[in-house]
Parts: structure tokens; sequence; C-alpha cells
């Protein structure tokens, strides 16, 4: 049954459709190359730059729409990796049984440390490229959903058409790719959304703290950097050095909280309201879907309803 | 019901003992040269280091060892609380911390305690009629902000609060340059000094944690919503303050200690990020340092000692969670 959508969901859908097509077009929105220095530094807005510049004379217009190439496509990277990581781990986890302990020991572990200062570490050690940066996040961000994933597995895999496909002959294969994870796809739009919304999060959260990819420009970076003038507040062109990016950013992560209104509800295998309370719980849901997807629906089973 | 213990407390050393080891194999599993970070080589090319030196610091990490003597010697040296020394300042890793976890612990505890507070009342009184408007208002409110990160509430919260109303200081942990006498009023006025200055950090930490709690709470106590005795409650006339206190708070203290355990490790984060844009002097402002100066000793101090704490903290939680669950077992069953 297909419900109604609602606004707020159009609305989420909207900006996401319109930070993509600034990403895709950037160099030819953008007025300038974001990275030379084009202007006076720290000149308020002007016909020339319409948000100003920054210390270095770098256009703050330019760098804001390349900042939203490197967000989305960090966004897009850790989501593939991260998803397919999930779904691997979890099918894996929910039916090759001598696998289950193993994993959701490692999993269990990623989801007890605390996640930034693993991050921190992490990343000051491999260096904060843009390829490393996505691949310490994803490797660390799989966890929660490989849990649910291993959870819905768990629950179909003793279902009558299970048990038929299997007594027919099915490889352990086939019946994985055939009928466990078409089980699973209901996850699927969560798992996205949320990990859209964790990488575009954690992304600028780490650039604020410095570790970002010197290379490339991102929103991010422009706050740190900002904040790395210790006159920032006494200069009058603050609000143009802060405003723009951090605008940019809790706009983009809207979006997705918005996008997600639209998919609350058709949460398979998980209940409706632990889902619904992941989705709506911001960015660390990861951490929340999981393990009370895991207690409700796992080995740690607990009476919450009489 | 000791067994249940038994069995959470070898969960717990488990992953204590993972995160002890993590800590030890991580920068030599990663690619590079634990040394090269270790010394800081590469921060300063004009300055290279003398082989003797390198041979020097190689042997005082034991570097010098196969891997399984470095471990033991690792193993030895946490024992005895040593956590090396930091490349980029002349101090103790160890020192370094103590002298900084009380502003981010003190910060820390009182926004937790408050957000708890503010959080679970707002989520109660939401979740006695959901569906209505108010109810829907705050809902979204919440969630929005509860997905925005930490250091964008807390730029937000200084804008208007420092830069624009000019009602609290703008940065730092407390006035710079002041002597203050050694007095009682001395005391106080530095007291208030510091309270001024740590007002805005907390308020951005309490408001993105109370979000997470009101929509946890608000769920739970909706759902409660129609229960036996909540009606045998409303029958007997009770006032609905002392229903929410006395009979939905303990029935909605499940999903609330889960949730709280699982932030636990997020809430320190974000605590370590509100302290850069304010200039606390704790822990996050110390992790932001050793990032710029690449002092790795510093940062994976901070992961061990975050890792634990939350271990520890979370073990805490969950005996809670057996007592709630025996509790809950004999009186309603």
């Amino acid at each position: 049954m297909r419900r109604r959508r609602p606004g707020l969901f159009w609305v989420g859908a909207g900006l996401m459709g319109l930070f993509a097509t600034i990403a895709l077009l950037g160099p030819l929105l953008a007025p300038y190359e974001a990275r030379l220095p084009v202007g006076p530094p720290l000149a308020p807005p002007t016909d020339g730059y319409p948000l100003g510049t920054n210390d270095l004379g770098q256009d703050t217009l330019s760098l804001l729409i390349y900042g939203a190439r490197t967000s989305l496509l960090v966004a897009v990277a850790v989501t593939a990796v991260s998803t397919v990581l999930s779904w691997g781990v979890g099918l894996t986890a929910g039916f090759f049984r001598p696998t289950e302990a193993p994993l959701m020991m490692l999993s269990d572990l990623l989801l007890a440390l605390p996640s930034i200062p693993l991050y921190l570490l992490v990343v000051t050690l491999v260096g904060p490229s843009l390829q490393n940066l996505v691949l310490a996040l994803a490797l660390l961000s799989w966890p929660a959903f490989a849990r649910i994933v291993r959870s819905v597995v768990i629950e179909v895999r003793s279902a009558p058409y299970v048990e038929a496909a299997r007594s027919l002959g099915g490889t352990r294969a086939h019946v994985a790719r055939r009928h466990l994870l078409p089980a699973t796809l209901d996850l699927l739009p969560t798992k996205l959304i949320l990990t859209v919304r964790f990488a575009v999060f954690a992304e600028a959260t780490l650039a604020f703290l410095g570790l970002a990819d010197s290379g490339s420009v991102s929103w991010g970076t422009m706050l740190s950097n900002a904040f790395d003038d210790p006159l920032l507040f006494s200069r009058p062109v603050w609000p143009w050095l802060v405003f723009p990016p951090a605008v940019a950013i809790v706009t983009l992560i809207l979006a997705t909280t918005w996008l997600s209104t639209g998919i609350e509800g058709s949460i398979g295998g998980v209940p409706e309201s632990v889902g619904a309370a992941a989705v709506e719980s911001g960015p660390h849901a990861e951490h929340t879907e999981s393990r009370e997807g895991a207690a409700l629906t796992g080995p740690r089973r607990r009476s919450r309803s009489r | 019901m000791s067994g249940d213990v038994l069995r959470l407390a070898g969960r717990y050393a488990v992953l204590a003992a993972a995160v002890v080891l993590l800590n030890f194999f991580i920068p030599r599993l990663l690619p590079g040269d634990p040394l090269t970070f270790s010394s800081g080589e590469g921060l300063d090319a004009s300055a290279p280091m003398s082989a003797a030196a390198k041979e020097q610091l190689r042997v005082y990490y034991h570097l010098d060892e196969p891997t399984s003597r470095q471990l033991l010697a690792y193993l030895g040296d946490l024992a005895r609380g040593d956590l090396g020394w930091s490349i980029a300042r002349p101090s103790s890793v160890g020192a370094l911390i103590a002298a900084r976890l009380w502003w981010t612990l003190g910060l820390l505890l009182v926004s937790l305690g408050v957000s708890l507070v503010v959080g679970v009342s707002l989520g109660l009184a939401a979740g006695r009629r959901p569906g209505r408007r108010g109810d829907r208002l705050l809902v979204s409110g919440m969630a929005a902000l509860a997905a925005v990160p930490e250091f964008l509430v807390a730029i937000g919260l200084l804008a208007v609060f420092s830069t624009g109303l000019g009602w609290v200081p703008l940065l730092g942990g407390q006035t710079a340059f002041i002597s203050y006498g050694g007095d009682a009023s001395g005391l106080l006025s530095r007291t208030l000094d510091i309270v001024s200055r740590l007002t805005l950090p907390a308020a951005t930490l309490v408001l993105v944690g109370a979000a997470g709690f009101v929509l946890v709470a608000r769920d739970a106590a909706a759902g409660t919503q129609g229960a036996p005795w909540l009606i045998v409650a409303r029958a007997k006339g009770l006032r609905e303050r002392s229903i929410a206190v006395r009979h939905v708070l303990p029935n909605i203290a499940f999903p609330l200690t889960t949730y709280l355990a699982l932030r636990l490790g997020a809430l320190f984060g974000g605590a370590l990020v509100v302290e850069r844009v304010f200039s606390v002097p704790g822990l996050g402002l110390l992790a932001y340092q050793s990032i710029r100066a690449r002092d790795y000793p510093v940062l994976q101090a901070l992961f061990l000692l975050s890792g634990l704490g939350v271990l520890v903290a979370n073990f805490g939680l969950e005996l809670l969670y057996l007592r709630l669950d025996r509790r809950r077992g004999t009186s309603h069953a």
C-alpha cells in the first residue's frame, strides 16, 4: 500500500535535487576557480563577489559551490561502501552460522567505541585525503545496519518459503540472493538516507576539527579556517565568513531529515516505533537504531512491552 | 541474577581488552611507521631528526623489539598509568590530559543532567496527547535539532547571544590576565566568570542532547496511552504531574536508559567539537591542537580514555538496566 508522502518529504527531495545539480554543474556555476585568490581579502559582498571573500581573497560563493561537490562526493562514496558492507556482513552473519559470533562481536565493538576520538586517531594517522576519509567513514559506519539486516535474516530464514527453497535443493548462495536479500530491501531507503546524513555530518565535523583534504574545498574547512582567526568576531565581515558554509551544511542535513519523513513507518522487519525513532533521532541514529533494533529482535531480547 | 551480572562483566571485559589492543595495533597496522608519527617527522622538514635521536626514540618506544615484546611493554606502561610523552609539548600525555579533563567532564555532566531533565519533561508532556499540533511541532523541531551538527548549533548560539545580544563573553574558559584574591569573594567572582563563559557551550550540548531525549521519551510515553494502569491512575483522580512522575516515568525508563547508553560516546564527541567553537580549554581543544601538531600519543590517549570511559559508563547503565528488568519482572509479572 502506498501512502501519501508528507509535504516535507517533497521539500527535502527538492533541496537534495538542488544540491545535486549545484554539485554536478559546479564549475559552470561558480564565478571563479574556488582555490585561487581572486579578490581583496576579507571583502564584504560586492558586485564581483556576491558573498564576499575570505582571508585569502578566495570568493566565498565559488568555495560554497565547490564545497557542495566535496560534501556530496563524500556522502555518495561513503554510503555506497558502507551499504555494501552492512548488507554483506548482515547477510553473512544471518545465514552462515559459523561467522555470526565473530562478525557480531566486531560490530558490537565498533558500536561501543566513541566514534569521534576513533576518527581523529585513524584519520590523523592515515592522512586526511578524500579517499582515506571516505574509507575511514565507511569502514566504521556499517555495523548498525549489519545488525538490523542480520535480525531480519534470522526472522526470515526459518520461514516456510525459505525452507521450501532449501528443500528443493537451492544452494545457500541461491537462497541468500533470491530469498533473503529481497526480504531486507525494505531497509535500504532508510540506510541510504541515514548514511548520507551521517557522512555529511562527519565530513563537516572532521573538517572543522582540522581533518580535511588540503587539496579539496569543503564547507567544514571554510568554517575551520574562519575559526582559526582569533580576531574573527572583531571583524565586521565575520557573518559572511561563518554563515554561508554553516547554512549550507544545515540545509543539506535538514534536507535528508525531511526526505526521511517520506519513508517513516515503512521500515520492514524493525518495529515501526524503533525505526521511526531512529529516523528522527539524528545523525547518531545509525547507532541508536542498531542497538534498539538488536535489543528488540536480536539475542539480547528483553521484555519491553507486556 | 549474579550470573547475568557476571556475563555482562565478562562481555565488557572483552570489549575493554579490545579497546586496549586496538589502541596498540591501529598505528602498527595502518600504513606508515609508528615512529614517523611519534617523532613528529614530516612536520618540520627543515630540521630532520638525527639517526641517533631516531634510534633513541626507537628504543624508548620499544620499536626495536618484536611485536609481542612491544605489546608487553605497552601493557606494562599502561598498568603503571604511563601514557607516554607528548611530541608537541614538553609534558607527559597524562599530565596534559589531567589538566584539561575537568573542563570537558564538567561540561559534559552538567549538560547531560540538564538535558535529561528538560528532555524527559518535555517528552512526557508531549506524549500525553500525541498527535496534537503542539506535539507535532515539537517532534519535527526536535528531529531537526537533533540532526544538526553540534558545532553549528554552537555557532548559532554564539552569533545570537554573544556577538548579537552581548549577554555572555565570547570565548575562552575564563577571563585571561586576571588575578583573583585568594579570599571567598575572589573565588566567587572567578566561579561566576567561569560559569558565564561555560553557559553557551553547555547550552549547546543541552539543546542537542535534550532533543534526542524528547523524542525517545515522547515516543515511549505515547506508547503508554490507553494502558490499563494509566486509566486506573486517571480514574483515581491523581494529578497529571504525579501520574507522569510516579507512573509513566518508571514505565519508560527502559528505552531512556538504552538511549542514554547509546548516546554517551556521541555526547563526548559533541563536547570535543563544541570546545573548539568556544575555545574552552578542555580535551576538545587539546584534540584539535594535537591534530594540528600531529601529536599522536595525545590522540591515542584520548581514544583509549574515552573508549574505556564510555565502556565503564555503559556497564553501569546496563547494571541499572538489569535492576530495572528485575524489578519489572517481580512487580508486574
